[in-house]
């Protein structure tokens, strides 16, 4: 066995211990962790919300510093990692700008608002629905590992902005509660089903990255024995 | 007294399902394609 299949079949494996873990996450939530009294159930999104927004930022953070790296360095499996990580962002996106709205709707009272917090995010998504499309467009692989490196800083660069815009701006969002300079304000039943879940989500971005980088190599690499043949 | 906590756990079986499709859905194809990228020529890794 390659060890590009290896690479993805560790990579399916280790992301499908990660939806397992989602299996525990939602049974933790929903069986072990306090109803808030204010939201009621529906605070209960928060353990997928945020830890899926915490591993988006944190691939696409990881897209402009591999993107960073690869022009400095010219090292293929820098793009190939850039865009592994980015494809598991979108997908973590979907996530927290789907959770989002159907969490804001009982509590806001609106399914969506544009403040600077959700229209960044927003932003955010589509850019990096684009750097993909990019990526499918350009077929020379150092032209299209150049221009996404680009497309991938310029992400990269809002992400500090969507994290400071409740600072900023005036917007409905509430401010973090675990990621700021105090202690985290969260009782600690629910800072652990938080904690676990967003482990849960890293194992899952680790998988998903693994797979999506065995795949890419493995489609070089049968590109690469056509062009030989 | 406490008031009784809203009852809305309609918008969290609602958040908990689109999730898990989005994220199940997103396994799923990666399987899929792994598993047509690797049928028939199988490229040996380096």
């Amino acid at each position: 066995m390659g060890p590009t299949r290896r690479t993805m079949r560790r990579g399916l494996a280790l992301s499908l211990l990660g939806l397992l873990g989602l299996a525990g996450v939602y049974v933790l939530a929903l069986g072990f962790t306090p109803i808030e009294a204010r939201q009621g159930l529906a605070q209960k999104i928060f353990y997928l919300h945020v830890p899926a927004a915490w591993n988006a930022l944190l691939a696409f953070s990881l897209v402009g510093l591999a993107s960073i790296l690869y022009l400095w360095l010219h090292d293929p499996r820098l793009d190939r990692f850039a865009a592994a990580s980015a494809n598991a962002g979108v997908a973590f996106s979907a996530v927290m700008l789907t959770t989002g709205p159907i969490w804001a709707k009982p509590i806001w009272g609106t399914w969506w608002t544009w403040d600077a917090r959700l229209t960044l995010t927003l932003f955010l998504f589509f850019l990096f629905v684009g750097y993909l499309a990019l990526r499918a467009a350009v077929h020379d692989p150092s032209e299209r590992a150049r221009f996404s490196a680009v497309v991938g800083i310029l992400g990269m660069l809002l992400v500090p902005f969507i994290h400071l815009s409740v600072y900023l701006f005036r917007t409905l969002h509430p401010q973090p509660i675990v990621l700021k300079p105090s202690a985290p304000s969260l009782p600690p039943e629910m800072l652990r089903t938080l904690l676990i879940s967003f482990t849960v989500f890293t194992v899952l971005y680790l998988g998903f990255v693994m797979t999506r980088y065995g795949l890419m190599l493995a489609e070089e690499l049968q590109e690469e024995a056509r062009d030989a043949g | 007294m406490l008031a009784e906590p809203p009852r809305n756990g309609e918008y969290l079986v609602a958040a908990y399902v689109v999730a898990t499709l989005i994220l199940v859905g997103y396994w799923v194809r990666l399987w899929q394609k792994a598993r047509t990228v690797f049928s028939g020529q199988a490229p040996r890794g380096t």
